[in-house]
């Protein structure tokens, strides 16, 4: 009862103290540092032997029992630098073949049949490692590196990650067909382990392999394009944050090598109406203005005005403020603009105030208003503003001229 | 000879100036993957002056200009390019606040859903999303006069909606597809920045990020 209850304790501090006695496996060879913040650590493994040390103050060692334990159940950490535990099983593999050999040519059949399933034993562990090896990069594949948040990071771990797939295909590569053949001799034993189960787990392991590089691959294109994306954006809000009121412009530009990005038509609407003048659509059309005569034109306008339920009279003295015309007053404005403003050469294009303005108006409607209301200003006002018409001829009537633009410039008179 | 429906509403898309991608027009993009309609398509509209084009990532199909040369050509180009530049701060401010919203290090990208209820959720636990989305709807593209940010955000998701940017899937009308317009948006920002030479930012100018 005793020991069963010494073991369940054990059990238990290994499990308390299992991040420090992982941390001392996998990166300090073993060893757990003497200092203050180990105290508990040190004097729950030294009750329950489990660790050894030389002097006092050497740093503990892990005994070898928790060692080959911990080994055991941190595969998945041995499958991460799994082309350097391969390497290793291999330079075993290849001094037992020494030691076969010679155990064959003394004939010591015993210690041939113990070297054989040494030798068994040991390429089974090389096959089992090329799987697993394999294996862990479909999972850095399915979780595309999401749980790491940060973009540098996520992708400083992909390009690890192809590296360390990388080795393992050169590794896999190293392998060669000759060398297994030669390694092999005439040895049926051996024949059969080198040429047959070693190439095909191998075969299979690099077909895996270069599957996972090709998907590593993308998902690293992926992040850096969507690294690329959130730099531009962050540059784009920083630019329009320390320029108010920014808007690109390619008034510049010439057009005649218009770049791909630009190159987008405007709205072209393809309207056809019913053929009135082909019998054959006759019946369709009838059908379709009956169908589109929904209201009866006795029934038109016929609703009855609905009556006012109270009446406000004004009270004397209040006014109700008129709203402003936001036409009129961008015309104000720019004409302002024009005759106060620093604006260069004084001028300005009218067709692009009325894009930086973000008003929903035609350009037709916009031009006409403002020209009209250039019009209508005082003479003296008006003398102060030139306007330069952009037009082009009417391809049907020829003496007649579209105007396509309006440009206005402070008069040369009014300039100081 | 016989009509095809499809091609039919193919070359209307495209010559109404849509962007067709798998999100937006799902059959639509399907026709278009073969290269013999494809190519039926390019000859149509080539008659118009007008080819098939796709955008850098080849996840959307639109139309372009085949000759650049003609003037109506170019301004069609400039007014195109007006429509999105007079936006562009918008945009941009609303890919930034949904990022933030969902803690993401890059921005929206088609395919991608959005949800009304998770972004109102997030949002209104904030006050620093609410002032972003408060200044959002004093853009013109986003304008509103509610006050709630319940009805700012419905406002902004149905004005990208109506530009082509999300598309409204299932039942509930809350939850929203990326469209590959955002494709064209990024080629086109892209072209900008090189263009206006603006700097790319870094992550380590943005700590305000990280801390939502």
């Amino acid at each position: 009862m005793a020991r069963t209850h010494d073991a369940q304790s054990t059990l238990r501090a290994l499990a308390t103290y299992g991040d420090a006695i992982l941390e001392a496996h996998l990166n300090r060879g073993n060893r757990i540092a003497l200092n203050d913040d180990n105290v508990g650590v040190l004097e729950t493994l030294e009750h329950h032997r489990l660790v050894w040390r030389l002097g006092d103050t050497e740093d503990l060692q892990l005994k070898n029992v928790l060692v080959r334990l911990l080994d055991h159940i941190t595969e998945s950490e041995r499958r991460r630098f799994a082309s350097a535990q391969v390497d290793r099983l291999w330079s075993d593999l290849n001094r037992l073949f020494v030691d076969y050999r010679e155990a064959k040519k003394r004939a010591a059949f015993t210690d041939k049949l113990r070297i054989e399933s040494e030798i068994k034993e040991c390429l089974s562990e090389i096959i089992e490692d090329i799987r697993n090896a394999t294996d862990t990069f479909s999972s850095y594949i399915s979780s595309g590196f999401s749980y790491i948040t940060d973009m540098d990071l996520r992708i400083r771990k992909n390009h690890e990650v192809i590296e360390r797939a990388g080795q393992l295909n050169a590794l896999f590569e190293s392998f060669n067909t000759q060398d297994l053949a030669d390694q092999a001799g005439n040895d049926p034993f051996l024949k059969r382990l080198l040429l047959k189960y070693l190439p095909a787990a191998l075969e299979q392991g690099q077909k895996n392999l270069s599957y996972a590089l090709n998907q590593l691959r993308l998902t690293l294109v992926r992040l850096r394009e969507d690294q690329r994306l959130s730099k531009l954006v962050g540059g784009f809000e920083s630019y329009f944050a320390n320029n108010r009121g920014y808007i690109p412009s390619i008034d510049d530009m010439d057009l005649g090598h218009c770049p791909a990005p630009l190159n987008k038509v405007t709205p072209f609407a393809i309207i056809a109406r019913g053929d009135i003048y082909d019998p054959t659509d006759d019946e369709d059309l009838i059908a379709l203005a009956q169908t589109a005569r929904t209201l009866g034109a006795d029934q038109q306008g016929t609703e009855p005005a609905a009556a006012l339920q109270t009446v406000e009279f004004d009270v004397a003295g209040a006014s109700d403020p008129e709203e402003e015309d936001p036409v009129d007053e961008l015309i104000e404005q720019l004409v302002q603009f024009v005759v106060d403003g620093d604006i260069g050469d004084g001028e300005i294009d009218a067709l692009e105030a009325l894009s930086g303005s973000g008003l929903a108006l035609d350009a037709a409607t916009w031009l006409s208003t403002l020209e009209a209301q250039i019009d209508s200003l005082a003479p003296n006002d008006q003398s102060q503003i030139t306007v330069e018409y952009k037009s082009q001829l009417n391809p049907l009537y020829k003496d007649n001229l579209c105007i396509t633009g309006m440009t206005l410039r402070r008069s040369n008179e009014s300039r100081i | 000879m016989q009509t095809n429906p499809l091609f039919e509403r193919t070359v209307s898309a495209l010559l109404a100036g849509e962007i067709i991608c798998e999100y937006s027009h799902d059959e639509l993009y399907n026709y278009l993957l073969t290269q013999p309609v494809q190519q039926k398509v390019s000859d149509f509209l080539q008659q118009m002056n007008r080819t098939l084009r796709q955008t850098s990532s080849h996840d959307a199909w639109l139309c372009s200009y085949q000759d650049l040369s003609r003037s109506d050509a170019k301004d069609g180009v400039r007014q195109q390019f007006r429509e999105v530049a007079n936006h562009l701060e918008a945009l941009v401010q609303f890919l930034r606040l949904v990022m933030m919203v969902e803690a993401a290090q890059r921005p929206i990208s088609a395919g991608e859903h959005l949800r009304e209820g998770k972004l109102l959720e997030r949002i209104s636990t904030a006050p620093s999303l609410e002032a972003k989305l408060r200044s959002l709807c004093e853009k013109d593209l986003f304008r509103t006069k509610r006050s709630d940010s319940a009805g700012q955000l419905r406002v902004v998701l149905e004005n990208l909606t109506k530009a082509g940017y999300l598309k409204p899937i299932g039942t509930s009308g809350s939850v929203f597809l990326a469209t590959a317009k955002w494709s064209w948006l990024y080629d086109v920002m892209t072209f900008i920045q090189t263009h206006e030479g603006i700097r790319e930012d870094s992550a380590e100018d943005d700590p305000q990020l990280r801390i939502v």
